[in-house]
């Protein structure tokens, strides 16, 4: 067998790895996009053991240590959710956004929609749920109270002061000991997805009371988003200015235990892909963040305060937010100014180029409002992007056109000098001297286009204004695959082919563009190459299929704008008419451009 | 070679097998800067290997130099 016999093996076997492996891969890591499941019917209780509704809110599952904040779940969910709502009395919330109740039993913000997000497409789908209540599946949930004696209990029943809150009617919630000591909380919200917690405590009583404020949010099980590496899904925090994601992910707090950072202010809450559930304390506040699990798929972040002594006669008072809703880059860096929280944007996992893909959001996001159409929006970003490497791209392309034109000398070459691949490039590279031919641009443009083109990827993966929004024609919603595939005649056969082959007709395009840019680039000398270039464009056409629509238009035009530059290119170098052998390099036929 | 550069040579190693192969010609030198960078590592080591390697990416650009540029 001959050595390129065998590369052709190995690079045939390779390209099935990646993509079968690929395949596997997207399938563990990005789902495709399942219509929410919202538990709405009661799920039959397992066990005699399972606790009844009236002992939901009790501390009980992991003894409370004195000092310590309870953990607020439940061991096993069960229960209708209009059933637990109904439950127990509740303070009806109203904001232009935000719709639901705060259970008074525990004072906990346990029941909340977002009424400009839509479970899908269909605008008169159910909103999306944020907070649901415990004990029901997924419930996921918000609190404030205090550590220390005489303190309020987890499931302790507040007074409202009205029965409505809404953006302009701000509620007081009162909860006094047998001693005499008066708690308070006093919650605003505004127009988006901010609350504000004022806790007091005022001492009624004759003797001195020690207390250490809380907050806390509380999740049952991970949800159906998956964490990945480049997307993180679970419990986040912001502690001593440094994000906090991988190191305290789901699967890390069961099997490593409960983490805690004594730090002061920052944030830390829950996350998924475009909502977030998040406790913010008083900035200047000493706390111990803690990020835990517990038995039955529970999961708790919290922070501690320092203890306060509330002298007889006095009043103490903290000041908390919650931050329950969408991550909207805007409303996240308008609380991190207003509320002077340090790196609340960091709660969109933007990676590692985020300093480059905020700038691409925030120019995303006006392209969308000045356009009115996300696709067009993407389709504007992309040319602007390019316009802006432009110089770097141009020059690639250029030096790529001219070198085609000695490919058949550099064949040649190569040929002469089989067995010594040093040899050949020596003399290839006196061949550029002689034909005046441009070196290639290099490999530190590519290199620095990567982030670019990363962040690019990043901004159109996390993007919440892409969620349900449509494009034209068929692209009903950009952030779902392409769902219009060839294989059932674009839907008039009633049938679902398997995922995986089930490519639409958007990767199709981007492979047909993939391959005609390809076409254009010099013919790699080497067999082997050749082979992987020619299987390329329809591996990456199955490999790009499964994500969003949105991704695959910006790769389009991205292919496209490459198509228009390189035939530009190949148009100024034309191939010569006599063959190469025969041509002495004459001044004037070939631009030197290479001393600058 | 140290453990620290077979750490690094495998995703170089990686790179020549998968990316290098479906992108256009770039560089302009030789050996080419993924070869550089595996020479370099075995060479010197992780820690002068991988600095080798950043100049040697930091000078291939189309205002850079080109041509025979071996490990030293």
């Amino acid at each position: 067998m001959t050595q390129d016999n065998r590369n052709m093996i190995v690079a045939v076997l390779m390209s099935a790895l990646v993509l079968l492996g690929w395949t596997f891969f997207s399938e563990k890591y990005f789902p495709p996009a399942k219509p929410v499941v919202v538990a709405s019917a009661p799920i039959a209780a397992p066990s005699a053991t399972t606790p009844s509704a009236t002992t939901t809110a009790s501390p009980g599952v992991a003894a409370a240590v004195p000092g310590a904040i309870p953990v607020a779940g439940v061991v096993a969910p069960v229960g209708d959710r209009k059933a637990v709502l109904a439950a127990s009395p509740r303070v009806i919330v109203d904001t232009p956004r935000l719709q639901g109740s705060i259970n008074l039993k525990g004072a906990r913000f346990d029941d909340l929609v977002m009424t400009q997000y839509r479970e899908t497409k269909d605008k008169t789908s159910p909103p999306v749920r944020l907070l649901s209540p415990s004990p029901v599946i997924d419930a996921w949930f918000g609190q404030f109270g205090w550590a220390g004696p005489g303190v309020p209990p987890v499931d302790a029943l507040w007074t409202a002061s009205s029965t409505r809150l809404t953006p302009a009617a701000p509620v007081t919630l009162t909860w006094t000991s047998p001693a005499g000591v008066r708690f308070e909380q006093v919650i605003a919200v505004d127009k988006d997805f901010l609350f504000t917690v004022n806790q007091r405590v005022a001492n009624g009583s004759a003797a001195p009371v020690n207390v250490q404020p809380w907050g806390l949010v509380s999740r049952h099980g991970e949800g159906v988003e998956k964490t990945a590496f480049n997307l993180h899904v679970g419990p986040i925090g912001v502690i001593d200015g440094t994000l906090r994601d991988s190191e305290i992910e789901y699967k890390k707090l069961q099997e490593g235990g409960a983490k805690t950072y004594a730090t002061t202010g920052g944030w830390l809450g829950i996350t998924e892909k475009y909502w977030l559930a998040a406790v913010i304390p008083d900035q200047k506040e000493k706390i111990d963040a803690r990020f835990a699990s517990a038995p039955g798929d529970q999961f708790q972040t919290d922070f501690l305060g320092v203890p306060i002594a509330v002298q007889p006669g006095k009043i103490a008072q903290t000041t908390a937010h919650f931050y329950a809703g969408a991550k909207e880059i805007k409303l996240l860096d308008g609380y991190m100014t207003s509320l002077n929280v340090p790196h609340l944007d960091l709660a969109i996992s933007w990676g590692w180029f985020g300093f480059i893909a905020q700038p691409i959001y925030k120019l995303l996001s006006w392209l969308f409002t000045f356009t009115g159409n996300f696709g067009l929006a993407i389709i504007c970003l992309t040319l602007i992007v390019r316009a802006a490497l432009f110089p770097i791209a141009n020059k690639q392309y250029e030096s790529m056109a001219k070198m085609r034109i000695v490919a058949p000398k550099m064949k040649a070459i190569q040929e002469r000098n089989k067995g010594d691949k040093l040899k050949a490039q020596q003399e290839m590279m006196v061949l550029y001297k002689t034909e005046k031919v441009n070196p290639l641009a290099g490999c530190l443009p590519l290199v620095l286009q990567i982030p670019i083109f990363y962040a690019l990827y990043k901004t159109l993966l996390l993007s919440t204004e892409m969620r349900h929004q449509p494009f034209a024609l068929w692209i009903t919603d950009l952030s779902a695959p392409d769902p219009m595939t060839p294989l059932n005649l674009f839907g008039l056969i009633p049938w679902t082919p398997p995922a995986m082959i089930a490519i639409g007709i958007f990767p199709i395009i981007l492979g047909v563009t993939m391959w005609l840019q390809q076409r254009m680039n010099p013919t790699p000398l080497d067999p082997v190459q050749k082979q992987v270039f020619a299987i390329m464009p329809w591996m990456f056409m199955f490999i790009m299929a499964p994500f969003a629509a949105g991704l695959q238009l910006y790769w389009i035009v991205n292919n496209l704008v490459s198509i228009a530059q390189q035939w530009f290119m190949l148009r100024k170098y034309p191939m010569p008419a006599t063959p190469p052998e025969a041509i002495t390099v004459k001044p004037g036929t070939v631009k030197p451009t290479s001393v600058k | 070679m140290s453990l620290a550069g077979r750490v690094l040579v495998l995703p170089i190693r990686l790179y020549q097998l998968t990316l290098s192969r479906i992108m256009p010609p770039s560089c302009r030198f030789a050996p080419s800067c993924s070869a550089y960078a595996i020479g370099a590592l075995q060479k010197h080591g992780a820690v002068k290997g991988l600095w080798l390697a950043l100049r040697r990416i930091g000078r291939c650009h189309p205002w850079g130099g080109s041509g025979y540029d071996p490990v030293p």
